[in-house]
Parts: C-alpha cells; sequence; structure tokens
C-alpha cells in the first residue's frame, strides 16, 4: 500500500526531504517507519524518544498501524507562538 | 465569535483588537509575542518560523474552541506569523473577550501555553554567527 511521508524542521534537514511517497506492507506501524529513516539517516535516532506524530492531522504514538493513502508526519517537539 | 489566520504578512494588532469586539463584554486581553534580539546569549538576527499549515490551523481551532468552552470566552482571535520574522516584529496575538477579567486572563494564557506544545510550527533561530532549531536543544 502507499503511505506518504512528511517531515518538519530538523528532521527535514536530516533526511533531506520534506515529503515522499512510501510503499509499504499493509498494517506496518508508524515505528517501521521511523527505523526505517534511522536506517539511513543516523542522527535521527537520537531524535527518536522526543519526535512527535502525526497520521493525517492527528498526533498519535508510534505504534499507530497505518492504512493505504495515510499521511504521516514526523517532527521535532514544536516551538511556535 | 472565533477568528484563527496564519500569515506571512505583518500583523496588524489595532485592526484585531477591533475585530468583532462587543460592547456585552466587559474585558479583553491580548497576548502579544515578538522576537527578541538576543537568546542564550547570542545576537538573534531574524527568526524562521516553519508550519505544516493544514495541521497547525486545525490545532489551532481545536485549542480556541477548548479556551471558549473552559473560560466562556465571547472572543476569541489568534493570528500566528510564517516565514521570516525579525527582532521587535510581532510573531503572534491572541485577542480574548469575555464579561470579566478572571475569564480572560484564564483563557488568554491556556490558548499560549497549548500553542507550546501542541501547534506544529517551528522555530529557527538565526544569529549573528549560524544558526538552530530551537526545538532541538531542551
Amino acid at each position: 500500500m502507499r503511505v506518504k511521508v512528511k517531515l518538519f524542521a530538523s528532521f527535514r534537514d536530516i533526511c533531506g526531504f520534506n515529503e515522499k511517497e512510501l510503499i509499504v506492507s499493509d498494517s506496518i506501524k508508524v515505528s517501521e517507519i521511523v527505523d526505517v529513516l534511522i536506517k539511513s539517516n543516523s542522527e535521527l535516532a537520537s531524535k527518536k524518544e522526543t519526535l512527535l506524530v502525526a497520521v493525517n492531522q492527528e498526533y498519535c504514538d508510534l505504534e499507530q498501524i497505518l492504512q493505504e493513502g495515510d499521511t504521516v508526519a514526523l517532527f521535532p517537539p514544536v516551538s511556535g507562538g | 465569535m472565533k477568528d484563527i489566520y496564519i500569515q506571512e504578512e505583518t500583523i496588524d494588532i489595532a485592526a484585531i483588537l477591533d475585530k468583532g469586539a462587543s460592547s456585552s463584554d466587559g474585558a479583553d486581553i491580548a497576548f502579544i509575542g515578538r522576537v527578541r534580539n538576543n537568546s542564550r546569549d547570542r545576537e538573534v538576527t531574524l527568526i524562521d518560523y516553519e508550519i505544516y499549515p493544514e495541521m497547525a490551523l486545525s490545532e489551532l481551532n481545536k485549542i480556541a474552541d477548548e479556551a471558549i468552552e473552559k473560560s466562556g470566552l465571547n472572543r476569541c482571535i489568534i493570528v500566528h506569523r510564517y516565514g521570516r520574522v525579525f527582532p521587535g516584529e510581532t510573531s503572534i496575538i491572541i485577542v480574548v473577550s469575555a464579561p470579566h477579567r478572571g475569564q480572560t486572563y484564564e483563557g488568554s494564557r491556556y490558548i499560549i501555553d497549548e500553542i507550546k506544545k501542541r501547534v506544529p510550527i517551528w522555530k529557527k533561530e538565526h544569529y549573528t554567527d549560524g544558526s538552530e532549531w530551537i526545538s532541538d536543544r531542551s
């Protein structure tokens, strides 16, 4: 199935893209996508503990199971205001 | 009334203060956040605000709805800048109104505190000697 991954702020800088469509196996968890990103971008590993996840613009955790067409956003703690 | 904006343009504070004001409310609170020219002993030249636009708008709306319900606000306006904001410029304004002051202090504080926890906006501070994403240093 296809899912879209969006990265923001330092995560985008580290991985070198802001949006990418991935073809993944059914019932994949967000954490598995994060692990794939960490494999090719080791600097991301130290940020895994504090990273925030949103699926289809709603916050969720790394255990969230993805569905076809979902948009997963991964980002560091927010700093607006 | 509730109005939420995320904009690149300078914030017109006077226009926001007047927008939708009602004579049935006895208290208005405006929280105005501005970019400082210094941060942790470094000279700040500008801040780049990055946003996740759709989600930021949705979270701001949820926060406003929560504050309206919790504090009984009659007016709630939130405007947040994105893009390049320079020292002294307004990065955010929150205007809330209610019949009495207690409600407005409470509602205004709730909104800014929740924005700092939940709204997907990130600051990259630029200094005379480099730059840094602020979310990465905590």
